[in-house]
């Protein structure tokens, strides 16, 4: 699973410089405007170790905010899952916040949070929390009717099991958006970095935009999408191995 | 005469005064020819002469309909005029420097700014900044990546300082940490954010002042007017054309006569800033697009752009010398 996500990455990678270079030699434009693959390559070399290193700080930040996120949300989620007043409301308030956008908030959340980790981490969750809620309130609020029935009738469906019942049978679901959530919160940190931090590899990509340095950004995406790469196989494999053991307990 | 012929006729003399009219009527649009020209930055006081140029039709009286587009941090004007989709542009002379250092073939066709007006302000009553040397262990705001980046660590080198005598910080559009004294020394724009600053520390009782590179040996150019060396070789005219028109625009937006007109100008794209600050602004700009009435609008001076390329060959900012006064227009044939 992980060589394959690797490898699908590449693909993506090599077909999106391919295309760049191509432009390049068609248009028969300058370095300053696309760099070309000797530029490219000696960039890597000279910034690789820096900007793996900026690249593991802003996924640090990312995880931390994805996993505060996932908590948020399955409590939310599980909250918000029956069709009452709060649970309502709780869907109306998701779909309202989700609608702002982050390059509104950030200035305000660095006047209350200054530029450190607090705001990376605050936007990080907050970009991939909204998705995460949403999909954990759909899941939780459609009822396994099958599984379901039979606690019913007995009176014994509480609603830990009814959580853990809607849970399994969504298992491939929720990894799914789980593993997908991880690439919201690495944008999420990227952006806060880009706007408010003076950390991590969006910081980096900003000072390369200012030096009109795309030979830069394109070392840093690579970095970002293998990195990222690696995360989701990672996460899926968890997800497998959790059905598993789940199944068998 | 029958009444069928009598339709036919009318219809015909109706036919003639439509594309009579019509021709009549395309006659200047054809005469004009369109070229885009991308800005730096967003329209304010800064592009003045820019939009006084259109608005009071230097452009059109020179045969040209200019499309003045606004830039941003985003925009690449250099980049633009390489990929066709602009003819003219404004850039920084490290943005020049750096697109000669990767091949791109760029020319300068005026340099708006004499003096840079990029300067570092501080409160007045706190400190006073006379000599480089008054930076020593004062927290200095700079942008990484930035060209104020590049100018404070010219102006510590040509002083004989060592970067850690001062305690450089990272900043950006927020001003939060200069309002809250956290980082004292900040970086503006002079003619522009300085005053909107100056205004908000006065209305606090607050006195400020600026600590400007170029009184201190640093003449790192700003702001000039740049096109590509194929428009320069297979449209001479047009570029001879829009330089006058351009240059005749900041000339008379410079005026203080014309200041009313001006600002009406600006205010057509920059609704946010009100008319009395930009009448100060604009008696900033004037200073430092004319300071000296001997000097005329747009002059090149190449004394400061080679010191430019001399800065960012010793940071190691461009890895060689791209002999950037073989690009400026004085040294090019008209």
């Amino acid at each position: 699973m992980l060589h394959r996500r690797i490898f699908q990455f590449l693909i993506v990678y090599l077909l999106g410089i391919g295309l760049l270079f191509g432009i390049k030699i068609v248009l028969n434009l300058s370095d300053y405007v696309i760099p070309g693959p000797a530029g490219v390559w000696q960039t890597g070399q000279a910034e690789f170790s820096r900007y793996v290193g900026d690249v593991l700080d802003t996924f640090a930040v990312a995880v931390i905010g994805q996993v505060l996120s996932i908590l948020m949300a399955l409590g939310v989620g599980v909250a918000g899952r029956r069709a009452t007043w709060l649970g309502s409301f709780i869907k109306v308030a998701a779909y309202n916040v989700q609608a702002y956008p982050i390059v509104a908030i950030a200035p305000i959340l660095f006047i209350l949070l200054g530029d450190g980790f607090l705001t990376r981490l605050f936007i990080a969750a907050m970009i991939c929390y909204f998705p995460l809620l949403l999909s954990v309130i759909g899941i939780m609020s459609e009822p396994v009717t099958d599984i379901e029935h039979f606690y019913r009738v007995t009176g014994r469906l509480r609603w830990q099991l009814e959580v853990k019942i809607r849970a399994f049978e969504n298992l491939h679901k929720l990894t799914t958006v789980i593993s997908g959530s991880a690439t919201l919160a690495m944008a999420g940190t990227i952006v806060a970095e880009f706007i408010a931090a003076n950390a991590g590899i969006g910081y980096s990509i900003r000072i390369a935009l200012y030096q009109s340095d795309l030979a830069k950004i394109l070392v840093a995406l690579f970095i970002i999408g293998i990195t990222l790469s690696l995360y989701q196989g990672i996460l899926e494999l968890l997800g497998a191995g959790l059905k598993k053991v789940w199944a068998a307990g | 005469m029958k009444p069928g012929m009598t339709i036919h006729r009318l219809a015909a003399v109706l036919l003639l005064l439509i594309v009579g009219n019509g021709l009549t009527a395309a006659d200047p649009v054809l005469a004009q020819e369109k070229v885009v020209y991308r800005l730096k930055w967003l329209i304010n006081a800064s592009t003045a002469g820019d939009v006084f140029a259109l608005d009071q039709g230097f452009f059109s009286r020179e045969g040209l309909a200019v499309a003045v587009k606004a830039g941003g941090p985003e925009r690449d004007a250099l980049r633009e005029l390489e990929l066709g989709y602009a003819q003219f542009g404004v850039a920084s002379a490290d943005q020049v420097i750096r697109a000669l250092a990767k091949g791109a073939s760029v020319i300068v066709l005026a340099q708006l700014f004499q003096v840079n007006p990029l300067q570092w302000i501080y409160r007045a009553d706190d400190f006073s900044l006379t000599r480089t040397q008054d930076l020593e262990g004062r927290t200095v705001g700079i942008t990484y990546g930035g060209n104020d980046e590049t100018i404070m660590r010219a102006l510590l080198a040509s002083a004989g300082m060592n970067e850690n005598q001062v305690r450089l910080a990272s900043v950006r559009y927020d001003y939060t940490p200069f309002f809250e004294n956290q980082v004292p020394v900040w970086p503006v724009y002079r003619n522009t954010q300085g005053i909107f600053l100056s205004d908000k520390l006065a209305a606090g009782g607050e006195r400020v002042a600026f600590f400007d590179p170029s009184e201190h040996g640093v003449r790192f150019v700003a702001n000039s007017v740049v096109t590509s060396q194929k428009m320069m070789d297979l449209h001479p005219e047009t570029v001879g054309r829009f330089t006058r028109a351009l240059l005749a625009g900041w000339q008379a937006a410079m005026s203080p006569a014309r200041e009313t007109a001006v600002i009406q100008a600006v205010a057509q794209y920059d609704r946010d800033t009100s008319e009395s600050v930009m009448r100060r602004q604009l008696t900033v700009t004037r200073q430092m697009i004319q300071p000296d009435p001997g000097i005329p609008v747009g002059h090149i001076d190449a004394t400061a752009w080679q010191q430019t390329e001399q800065i960012m060959i010793q940071q190691r900012l461009i890895p060689g010398p791209v002999n950037v006064v073989d690009r400026l227009k004085t040294q090019q044939s008209p």
